[in-house]
């Protein structure tokens, strides 16, 4: 009895760890089952051009919660990134204005890491202001205006992004899909990848062992702001258009992914590669609810109620934890005697 | 010792005196006396016109009392620790709407029925937060998107309007009078309910049971709780009361705008967060108080005036207001930590 | 002896300092340890032990002084420079990242690798090796420390330390959280490491650990260094006429507790998996002693006495009324107080005033329809700031600017004032100065002494057989002995804590 409870409790282990990719398979399968037009090559290239940038940008949010802070502006970075690629185009050629898009990304970052680490002000402050702040900024650069680019060699490489290198794996998934297994190998499998979790899990810890945490919190920032600009400048060149609402539904729907494939608020625990099939899982939803006939108001109340049964089950994990931590075995075997 | 060593020590010695808490205070009240002696300032170059106007002044106010609500509400959520309620757009979205929709049974079954709509999504945070003890950030943010949802999904992405769904021209007109009405022709009904809140819920913070119960929660609540405090029930207030502001607010928002929508209230949640961390608030819980908060949402007041009648544009007042936030919020952090209090 | 005079000390410092702002912490402090050595370190709560050893481990950047391994002069100003000096610290407060897994816990900072990877299957097999020389191969290597018991990551964080085979070795209160066994296991280890020449500086509060373990003694006060000696040179007497500065009585007392009105009857209580079939009375004016070892299941009966946490079965009966409270509110309300072992995390809100501590528990009472009377509480508050000499007696002071032996009063003051029918103390003096301790302890006697029942749990021997009137033995989850003050000697209490003599 002793010994199934052990076995139990290692199979819920690897549950959660694996939860996401049950998900996905199920969502899949109703989806194929159930949804019309689904499972072709058109739908699912479409999915994957969506997963593309929220993807990459969950790249950089989970490393954020992974040291135990939050980025609220990435959102706003997405859209800045894109207006300033765009925006530069004429003047300056994409191979000027896409390096420079990535670098305010990156700075944006830094300024967000810095304040956090350095002057140590909570980052949900430090990161409403910035989107406070670029949210202003984007809208006076732009006038209000939707920012498109026009010119042959624009469409050209618009045409190249939309083009199926392997069916269903456009350019800008394929990229999507490197960062992705990067990170999650550097994350995983190097030293320094390791330490971001260590900062995370307890920066005393870190810093007795000559981590530098500030400098983690400050890089997994700029990671932030570079991942986020990246998915937002290439989804724009591939639309030839950068909208001021492109990453507006971004913060959430990256959030609600990385706290789905099981990174946790509290630091210290996470994974991007899930993070990347938590976002796969919720588009693919998100496309057979529509392709359901449902409406996008079903979709945002769905993808409530599933980010809000995870912190449910969370909470439960927690609980059932807290009631058994401490726990003599010996005394519970002299239970079983009893009965 | 060198001579700024010594300056810490003496700071660090402080103890939390009536001075110093006042000083606390002040800081706020001076920014906020800083913008109007810029104000007048620049009203004596002939930069800016009608700065130094009583309608002017009472316009600053007036701008900020729907702001000055849902802040003064959201503080306690903030003072207990808990970060922010991120559920207050929809929440306020969905009060308004629930009120229009009930305006065809008069305007009383229309205030109550928005009052019950934000009880009730004030104790499903309660629940949530105060028993289950979930992350405040995500889970409001979950329930931001269901009731999002549930708006969307109910309404249909319709927009409502009270004169065509009302039982009676009278319920139009009280309801577009919780925004309109305008005592002695010119202070307006929510600066009375700003009023009003303001000092009941600094009796609150700071004098009552609940109060003082809600500031160990916030400053430790482990130890509230090894202290005979009932945390669960000491939070959910707190959330139950952000909710009801909410609701004050929605309502002041639709009557304002005369029509019941998803959109309405969308960013008082981050809006009200500014206000309360530039009053002077931590993050980490426990400090800070109504005073302060009041201040915070002044000083947006007076920023956003300011800004407007030297013609800055919208969106760049938007930028400049998060500067300025995060430079207050930096030296406020700085300053505590010189006095030895490492929590902003 | 005369090989040590030739040998280099593996570690020494000359004249070290360290300045906090408005203190001098440590003053011009000597200080050295030579290979195959274990020099104890001793002294009361504020004496500088902690700052000393945050100097070894190159937590401070700005202390002075002159510090030399193996005879050269290093500079320690950040914890890889230290490391690098092979010196290893073991904290008393847990240093290990709770989501983290126990293997890389175990092997921070220097993961093994194969190329730029890591190589998994030499991790767990390395933690493994580290494990087991503290005597956990149970454990998984790859499961988080929070999933494993408080003693265990006790001795994960040992393992850590002695994984990187370090010259120097730092223990703060290695002990604080082990059980008898596990102690002895310690020490043999302790023993073999000062065979392998490992020079070892061992900081302790616990005057027998010393005398088993260390080769010579010093004695720190105030931020000076008072002697160094070697340890059969010297008495227990005189290390604590020196850690004191002044000759200290110990504080034995006699009295036979005479009363027999049984106020708190606790009949077959139990919380399943951590204690069982609990029975027990207490009088009124009595102080009941609970010993045991840590882990024997103590302060879970504590707070299900208070209700912090349900019962699974048994009665509380409480002046002849049986009490079904649901939570801590309702227990006291009933009559009941803890005050529980962990003071900053349970006990204080460390960045809230000494006022609103020491009432945080009152405010109920203080408040008439839900308003709060702030003057009402100031007779007791300043009471008890006066007869607990709380210092600075500034009730507005933050307590996170105490002292550690003033938080203490402070957080018992805060119990006193509710005036409760029945107390329970869950290791009221730990890690406080002999100060604050006789202060604490007089207050206990003196509630005593006006009908109220003490519940007292310690760890601290000497406390627990001169305060009881009566000591009650806990093992395992188990009541295994009562014991009547005649019988109460340390050892005999000690005995029965490890399941001897019973």
């Amino acid at each position: 009895m002793m010994h199934n409870k052990i076995i139990n409790k290692k199979l819920l282990s690897l549950g959660d760890r694996y939860r996401i990719y049950v998900l996905l398979v199920l969502v899949f399968a109703v989806m194929t089952l159930f949804a019309p037009h689904f499972f072709n090559a058109w739908n699912l290239t479409s999915i994957m051009k969506t997963v593309a940038m929220n993807g990459t940008v969950a790249i950089g949010f989970t490393i954020i919660l992974i040291v135990g802070q939050l980025d609220l502006s990435i959102g706003t970075i997405i859209t800045f990134a894109a207006v300033i690629g765009l925006g530069l185009k004429e003047a300056v050629g994409y191979g000027v204005s896409v390096p420079l898009a990535i670098i305010a990304g990156g700075l944006i970052g830094l300024i967000n890491g810095l304040l956090v680490a350095k002057v140590k002000i909570n980052s949900f402050i430090v990161t409403l202001g910035m989107l406070t702040a670029l949210q202003g900024a984007i809208y006076t650069i732009t006038g209000g205006n939707t920012i498109a680019v026009t010119d042959d060699q624009a469409f050209a490489i618009s045409d190249w992004l939309q083009h199926q290198i392997v069916p269903t794996l456009t350019p800008r998934v394929v990229i999507a899909i490197v960062l992705v297994i990067s990170f999650s190998v550097f994350l995983r499998r190097t030293r320094t990848g390791r330490n971001f979790f260590m900062v995370g899990g307890n920066s005393k810890t870190a810093w007795l062992a000559g981590v530098d945490s500030d400098k983690y919190t400050i890089v997994a920032f700029v990671i932030s702001g570079v991942m986020a600009a990246i998915g937002g400048i290439l989804f724009a060149m591939e639309s030839a258009a950068a909208t001021l609402n492109l990453g507006t539904n971004s913060l959430m729907y990256v959030l609600s992914a990385t706290i789905i494939g099981g990174t946790s608020m509290a630091g210290g625990k996470g994974g991007v590669f899930r993070s990347f099939i938590a976002v796969l899982t919720l588009t693919t939803l998100y496309n057979g609810i529509v392709l359901l006939g449902l409406g996008n108001e079903v979709q945002i109340f769905i993808s409530g109620v599933i980010l809000a049964s995870v912190i449910f089950y969370e909470a439960f994990v927690e609980y059932r934890h807290d009631k058994i931590v401490g726990q003599r075995t010996e005394l519970l075997k002299e239970l079983e005697i009893v009965r | 010792m060198s001579e700024l060593e010594q300056k810490k020590t003496d700071l660090r010695s402080v103890s939390q005196t009536w001075f110093s808490k006042k000083l606390n205070v002040a800081g706020i009240y001076g920014i906020v006396a800083l913008f109007i002696l810029l104000g007048i300032f620049l009203q004596l170059l002939g930069v800016i016109n009608n700065f130094m106007t009583t309608s002017n002044m009472l316009n600053i106010v007036d701008a900020v009392s729907m702001l000055g609500i849902v802040a003064l509400g959201l503080a306690f959520v903030t003072y207990s620790g808990h970060f922010a309620d991120l559920s207050i757009p929809t929440t306020m979205a969905l009060t308004g709407i629930v009120a229009v929709q009930m305006l065809q049974f008069g305007f009383f079954a229309a205030i109550v029925s928005a009052f019950i709509v934000g009880t009730i999504i004030g104790l499903i945070n309660a629940f949530a937060i105060g028993k289950l003890k979930v992350n405040p950030v995500i889970w409001t943010l979950a329930l931001n998107y269901m009731t999002l949802g549930v708006i969307r999904v109910i309404w249909a992405n319709k927009q409502i309007y009270p004169d065509m769904i009302a039982s009676s021209e009278r319920a139009v007109e009280l309801f577009d009078n919780i925004y309109r009405l305008r005592f002695f022709n010119k202070i307006a009904f929510p600066m009375i309910m700003l009023i009003v809140l303001f000092f009941l819920f600094h009796f609150v913070m700071s004098k009552s049971k609940f109060g003082i119960q809600l500031k160990i929660t916030g400053a430790a609540k482990k130890s509230a709780e090894y202290s005979g405090i009932n945390v669960e029930r000491v939070i959910g207030a707190a959330f139950v009361i952000s909710a009801l502001t909410a609701t004050l607010g929605g309502l002041t928002i639709t009557s304002l705008s005369r029509v019941g929508a998803w959109y309405n209230g969308a960013g008082y949640d981050f809006k009200a967060v500014t206000a309360i961390v530039i009053g002077g608030m931590t993050l980490a819980g426990g400090r800070g108080s109504i005073i302060g908060v009041l201040g915070g949402v002044l000083v947006i007041g007076l920023m956003n005036n300011l800004m407007t009648l030297l013609g800055v544009g919208t969106f760049s007042q938007d930028m400049i207001r998060g500067i300025i936030f995060i430079i207050v919020v930096g030296i406020n952090a700085k300053t505590l930590r010189t006095m030895g209090r490492d929590d902003a | 002896m005369s090989e040590r005079d030739v040998d280099k000390p593996a570690f020494e410092m000359r004249q070290v300092s360290k300045v906090y702002p408005g203190t001098i912490a440590v003053d011009k402090v000597d200080f050295d340890v030579f290979p195959g050595e274990v020099h104890a370190l001793i002294g009361e709560n504020g004496a500088g032990k902690t700052t000393l050893m945050s100097i070894i481990s190159g937590s401070f950047d700005d202390y002075t002084g002159d510090i030399f391994i193996n005879g050269n002069k290093v500079s320690l100003r950040s914890p890889a420079q230290a490391k690098k000096n092979g010196i290893e610290m073991i904290y008393q407060d847990l240093s290990l990242a709770l989501p983290i897994s126990v293997a890389e816990n175990v092997l921070v900072g220097r993961l093994p690798r194969k190329g730029i990877f890591i190589d998994k299957e030499k991790m767990v097999s390395e933690t493994f090796d580290n494990l087991s020389k503290v005597g956990l191969e149970h454990i998984d290597p790859m499961i988080p420390i929070e999933d494993i018991s408080q003693h265990e990551a006790q001795l994960v964080e040992i393992a850590k330390a002695m994984g990187n085979n370090p010259s120097i070795l730092v223990m703060d209160e290695p002990t604080s959280a082990l059980s008898q066994e596990e102690v002895e296991r310690l020490f043999d280890i302790i023993d073999s490491l000062r065979k392998m020449g490992l020079a070892i500086v061992y900081i302790s509060h616990h005057l027998p650990e010393i005398f088993k373990i260390a080769d010579r003694v010093t004695v720190l006060r105030d931020g000076h260094r008072i002697d160094t000696k070697k340890i059969n040179d010297v008495t227990q007497e005189e290390l604590v006429q020196m850690m004191v500065g002044k000759s200290v009585t110990e504080f034995y007392r006699h009295d036979i507790f005479s009363g027999e009105k049984v106020r708190l009857k606790v009949e077959k209580l139990t919380r399943y998996g951590f204690f069982h079939d609990v029975s027990f009375h207490a009088c009124e004016g009595e102080i009941l002693g609970i010993g045991g070892l840590s882990g024997a299941g103590r302060s879970e009966l504590a707070r299900v006495l208070v209700a912090l946490d349900k019962r699974d079965k048994g009665r509380i009966v409480l002046d002849g009324k049986e009490i079904k409270s649901r939570n801590m509110a309702q227990a006291l309300d009933e009559g009941f107080a803890y005050l529980s072992e962990n003071r900053k995390t349970e006990g204080l809100a460390t960045r809230l005033s000494i006022r609103d501590n020491i009432l945080s528990a009152l405010v109920p009472r203080l408040s008439k329809n839900g308003v709060y009377d702030k003057e009402k509480g100031d007779p007791v508050l300043m009471k008890l700031i006066e007869e607990l000499s709380i210092y600075p007696p500034d009730p507005n002071r933050e307590v996170s600017n105490l002292s550690g032996g003033n938080q203490q009063k402070v957080l018992m003051a805060k119990w006193i004032a509710v005036e409760p029918k029945v107390l329970i103390l869950d290791e009221p003096t730990r890690g406080v100065d002999i100060g604050a301790k006789v202060i604490i302890h007089n207050a206990i006697e003196a509630l005593a002494k006006e009908g109220r029942t003490i519940i007292l749990i310690s760890s601290d021997l000497p406390e627990l057989v001169s305060l009881s009137h009566r000591v009650m033995i806990m093992r395992q989850g188990h009541f295994i002995k009562e014991m009547q003050k005649a019988e109460c000697t340390e050892e005999s209490v000690l005995l029965a804590a490890n399941g001897e003599g019973v």
